[in-house]
């Protein structure tokens, strides 16, 4: 907090005029609030509303996929549409759905859980959704353009996705667009680990921490650990495909394998990257409907972990079939059946969470419980592709594509949908109904089933992934056919689910504190929170430490009215400037990358082609980048300070600059 | 609904599931026996693939089932029963059981053993003929293009004409069928020409990448004379979907047979009756976009449909027809791609057509070779394999247009190439 509330530029007390450019917004409510915003819960907000947004994007693509495979022979889509679907429903259920909506929750909870008032850079926390948002747009822009969205699968295969085989742009804007992504990630998770580092309140050790902010710690880990290795892949494609670098061009001796490589030694974190916040979230709930503990804490935080280093191991298991050799080969084997165990183990800590508790089963218990049975499936069906040689029946198969969906569904989704039923009341101050709540649980759950349970056996039937047609005469008609009508299923309970959030964010039922009577110290929190978080940094004495304080009123009592006195001392609550230099910065971003990736380079014919408008967009935008980046430096990281009533609302501000 | 009154029915569910499945299994056997069922291995390889998949899979469902008893009990039995026991004291806050953590990561990896052994055992097995067949290996080599497959026979030795008449031999290769000797392991080099493939065969072995400057391999074994549908399972493309082929195996003497066939010269057909030369512009059924192009009737047996293909026809053959699509065949640029040994013919970037006649399948094993699905196929490439390099760079790139006799000419000429 101490770094938060000095500034390195106006230390002096001065109060000098700052030149216009440095001016900050102070809009509480508008538009230009939420772009000039730094507040840690606004922009989860935007996180987990963009999410939202791209996940009923995704989810039609889904649908459009599942009525192609209806029938045998069909010629709903074209193959060329069909290349699209899948490639985009996989980048955005990925990238633009799982990913921003575990940041969401990372935002929205993890400070509220260690007792901060904000994150540790709130300006770069807001570069990174802004910088998310563009790398969404450069995505998606294809959908609108002749060229088409990117259609080479999400894992981009080279040399599929060198100029010759892909000649448009759509590669250019997919390859650009994850960049951007990389970003943002790693920005946001720079952000996270230093908040959760140096910003717990006093007494929050980091074994007292919830597991949700242990979760995202790793996530946040893996984020970083991860991203540069797809981000060399991406650079290297990109090179290839503007300045004819030979890094994956086979004709000059390039290595298609070794996109494989960097990509999944990515692309395996990654899962870890989507599911570890779902199993963060899984072991908030159950303790809380449980009303007990979770059963052996240090247990899960540490499997948590190991999950995290071991992820980094097993990479090659996505390329069992590409002639490794068979030292590799076991090698991987090896190490992809060892992940299993601290996975296997966090299931049994669950249900040993469950046991000897009071299971009070309300939607979001029922979406965890839902979790545990259908991320066992998925789980026990990767133990099964460990084993390399059968692999090699199942790889590419719909067996694998049923197998990860029971994980990134059944896993992450279900996880997803149980916190922010859980939050809800936290968030927005309303309660969602059960009975809707329930409702769209069966409808998900069973559609989600019936849609995926069938897969493994089209897959085990020898039914190959990304394929756009099949015969009749295959076997796999009955299974398809009975996906599609679980996929129609599973899109009602989602829709019920939606419409349900929608409904309450408007008209719910309000709710007090602390609905769920639960453990962690969010949920001290009156709801919505206030800007500011909390009247009084609480101090932490236990590891689930509103449970605690709920036990000790008194107690606490005595030692936040001392706080809060302290705190007046001090000068009140510090708060951080809002900024509009982090979006000014991001749209740079935006101007460069359609340089880049969308607009086409001057003829080479020509002479001098280099001076295009390809060229001076891109430094256009680099130049816009760059001064942003300068201005936010400069107007450095101020603050004021408010004074509070007894009951929580502003008494006043105290706008001096600096401290 | 409550959980209470779901759980209360979960017999009168499970027997209906059960009636469900049990019909279902029984009626079409949907699941099991498809022509790409790996549940169905017809070779060494993919038996110790299925047998090791149905290792994993008894372990998974074990560890599932007492798991999931566990779990279910739990939620039955811990469940707050009505609103006072929701508010009751909270149970007692216990942390956890180190005894029954460790004993539980004990037993996870005792499991995990289970399928180690015959995983690391299966992955030496399979990854290349045992040494003690290697003498009796046969050798060839697919190759994958975008969106077909090119299989060389590097033991065998084909003739061709050249320009002055004179017999020459050349290596032999031959495309989209890939016919090996039934009960001899053989071993297949895997390259690609363009992007990444992956080359499998369900019922005879698990898949392998062809992979671009990286020499893959796989071996393989068929038990007895069979015939195999197979496809690629990487994504590589626009076609990808529609990139398949088949598999032949024969005994020993028919597989010389065919081998001693397929090395020969292209078939003439001797123009006795000059009165037949006069074209006859035959009637051809148009298709729907992928629509299907399998019939049942060669689906019920069709490695006699494949044999059936390699005798010609008694009747019916127009010589001059055939003479006219063999002039066509170069006039329309089909043979700057296309070889046909003995009519002159030495492109190299297309499937090699010296007997496509005698195929069960043409356009990568996607349609069934017969005169309507011939003709479906070069009218109109692009509506078939979408984005395929004959429309693109030959059709398209040369301003190739096809009269109805035009077709008519080319097709009874591939037809009679025996």
């Amino acid at each position: 907090m101490e770094a938060l509330a000095k500034s390195d530029f106006l230390a002096k007390g001065e109060t000098a005029a700052k030149p216009l450019v440095l001016w900050r917004p102070t809009a509480k409510t508008g538009l230009l609030s939420w772009l000039t915003t730094v507040d840690h819960k606004k922009i989860g907000f935007l996180y987990g509303i963009s999410g939202l947004f791209f996940f009923i994007f995704g989810g039609f693509e889904a649908l459009l996929i599942r009525i192609q495979l209806a029938v045998p022979n069909n010629s709903f889509l074209t193959s060329a549409q069909y290349s699209e679907m899948f490639t985009m429903h996989g980048t955005t259920m990925i990238f633009l759905v799982v990913m921003p909506m575990g940041a969401a929750f990372f935002n929205f909870i993890m400070p509220l859980q260690i007792g901060a008032r904000d994150v540790a850079f709130p300006r770069l926390n807001a570069f990174s959704f802004w910088t998310f948002a563009v790398g969404a747009v450069i995505l998606n822009l294809g959908w609108f353009m002749k060229d088409g969205a990117p259609d080479a699968g999400w894992f981009g295969y080279a040399p599929l996705t060198t100029r010759h085989f892909s000649p448009t742009h759509a590669i250019d804007m997919w390859v650009m667009g994850l960049q951007l992504l990389g970003v943002a990630s790693i920005a946001a998770a720079l952000n996270f680990i230093v908040t959760i580092i140096n910003m717990r309140a006093p007494g929050m050790t980091m074994m007292r921490l919830p597991v949700f902010t242990w979760m995202t710690l790793f996530t946040s880990f893996l984020i970083v650990l991860s991203f540069p290795a797809i981000t060399i892949a991406l650079v290297e494609i990109m090179m290839d495909r503007l300045f004819g670098t030979n890094f994956f061009e086979v004709s000059n001796g390039g290595l298609p394998i070794l996109w494989q490589h960097l990509f999944w030694i990515f692309g395996h974190p990654e899962v870890y990257i989507l599911i570890l916040p779902a199993m963060g979230i899984i072991s908030e709930i159950l303790p809380t409907f449980s009303r007990k503990p979770l059963f052996g804490y240090p247990i899960v935080v540490f499997s948590g972990a190991s999950i995290g280093f071991l992820g980094f191991g097993v990479w090659s298991h996505h390329m069992f079939t590409t002639g490794m050799g068979t030292t590799a080969t076991a090698a991987f084997a090896l190490m992809t059946m060892a992940i299993a165990v601290p996975t296997g183990v966090k299931i049994f800590n669950w249900i040993g969470t469950l046991w000897n508790g009071h299971l009070t089963m309300r939607t979001p218990m029922i979406f965890a419980i839902g979790f545990l049975w259908m991320f066992m499936i998925g789980g026990l069906s990767g133990v099964m592709h460990s084993a390399a040689p059968s692999d090699a029946e199942q790889h590419g198969s719909y067996f694998i594509v049923a197998h990860f969906h029971y994980v990134l569904i059944g896993g992450s989704l279900f996880a997803l949908f149980a916190g922010i039923h859980y939050w809800f009341p936290l968030m927005f101050g309303r309660k969602v109904s059960e009975f809707w709540g329930k409702t769209s649980f069966w409808f998900v759950f069973v559609g989600f089933n019936v849609t995926f349970f069938p897969m493994h056996f089209l897959g085990m039937e020898g039914m190959p992934r990304r394929t756009f047609t099949y015969d009749g005469d295959m076997g796999w008609n009955v299974g398809n056919m009975t996906a599609t009508i679980g996929a129609f299923i599973l899109a009602i309970g989602v829709a019920i689910y939606f419409l349900t959030m929608i409904y309450t964010f408007f008209k719910g039922e309000k709710t007090s504190k602390d609905p769920w009577d639960a453990r962690t110290l969010e949920w001290s929190l009156p709801n919505p929170p206030p800007e500011y978080n909390f009247k009084v940094i609480p101090t932490v004495h236990a590891r689930d430490g509103w449970w605690y304080e709920k036990r000790h009123t008194e107690e606490i009592q005595k030692e936040q009215a001392e706080h809060a006195k302290e705190d007046e001392a001090h000068g009140g609550i510090h708060m951080p400037y809002q900024s509009i230099y982090p979006f000014l910065a991001s749209v740079g971003i935006l101007i460069g990358a359609l340089g880049v990736a969308v607009i086409d380079p001057a003829s080479t014919t020509q002479d001098p082609g280099f001076w295009g408008p390809k060229v001076a967009v891109t430094i256009l935008g680099g130049l816009i980048m760059f001064v942003s980046v300068v201005l936010w430096a400069l107007e450095g990281n101020d603050g004021y300070h408010i004074h509070l009533n007894e009951d929580g609302s502003i008494k006043s501000e105290d706008h001096h600059a600096g401290h | 609904m409550r959980l209470s009154q779901i759980i209360s029915k979960f017999p009168r569910f499970l027997k209906a599931a059960a009636a469900l499945s049990g019909t279902v299994l029984l009626s079409g056997c949907f699941w099991l026996d498809g022509p790409q069922s790996t549940f169905d291995p017809n070779g060494p390889v993919a038996r110790r693939q299925m047998d090791l998949f149905y290792t994993t899979c008894w372990v998974s469902l074990f560890i599932f089932v007492v798991v999931g008893a566990v779990l279910a009990y739990a939620m039955i039995k811990f469940r707050a029963k009505g609103e006072a026991d929701e508010h009751a004291e909270p149970p007692e806050q216990a942390h956890g059981n180190p005894i029954v953590e460790i004993s539980l990561i004990g037993a996870s990896v005792l499991a995990l053993v289970i399928i180690a052994i015959p995983t690391l055992s299966g992955i030496w097995y399979s990854y290349d003929v045992p040494s003690q067949d290697k003498a009796d290996a046969y050798e060839i080599t697919a190759t994958g293009y975008q969106w077909w497959f090119k299989f060389d026979y590097p033991g065998e030795t084909a003739q061709t004409l050249d320009p002055t008449g004179k017999i020459i031999n050349a290596p032999f290769s031959t495309a989209n069928e890939l016919v090996i000797p039934a009960g001899r392991p053989v071993r297949i080099a895997l390259r690609t020409v363009d992007v990444i493939h992956s080359f499998w065969i369900p019922k005879l072995a698990g898949k392998v990448d062809m992979m671009p400057n990286r020499g893959n391999h796989l071996w393989l074994k068929s038990d007895n004379p069979g015939y195999y549908w197979g496809q690629c399972a990487e994504f590589c493309g626009e076609s990808h979907a529609v990139m398949r082929f088949r598999v032949i195996a024969l005994g020993p003497k028919e597989f010389n047979d065919w081998v001693n066939a397929q090395v020969a010269p292209a078939r003439k057909v001797a123009s006795a009756d000059q009165t037949q030369a006069k074209a006859q512009f035959a009637e051809y059924r148009t298709f729907r976009r992928n629509e299907a192009g399998y019939t049942s009737a060669f689906d019920a047996s069709p490695l006699d449909a494949w044999r059936a293909k390699q005798v010609p026809p008694v009747t019916g053959e127009n010589p001059a027809l055939i003479q006219k699509g063999r002039e066509l065949f170069s006039q329309k640029t089909c043979a700057s791609c296309h070889t046909i040994r003995g009519d002159g013919y030495i492109g190299v970037v297309g499937p090699e057509l010296t007997h496509v006649g005698a195929r069960s399948t043409i356009a990568a094993g996607l349609l069934e070779n017969n005169r309507d699905q011939l003709h479906r196929w070069i009218h109109a490439p692009n509506e078939v394999k979408p984005g395929n390099t004959m429309w693109v760079a030959g059709y398209l790139a040369n301003g190739i247009k096809l009269t109805p006799e035009d077709e008519d000419a080319l097709v009874n000429y591939l037809q009679s190439l025996k």
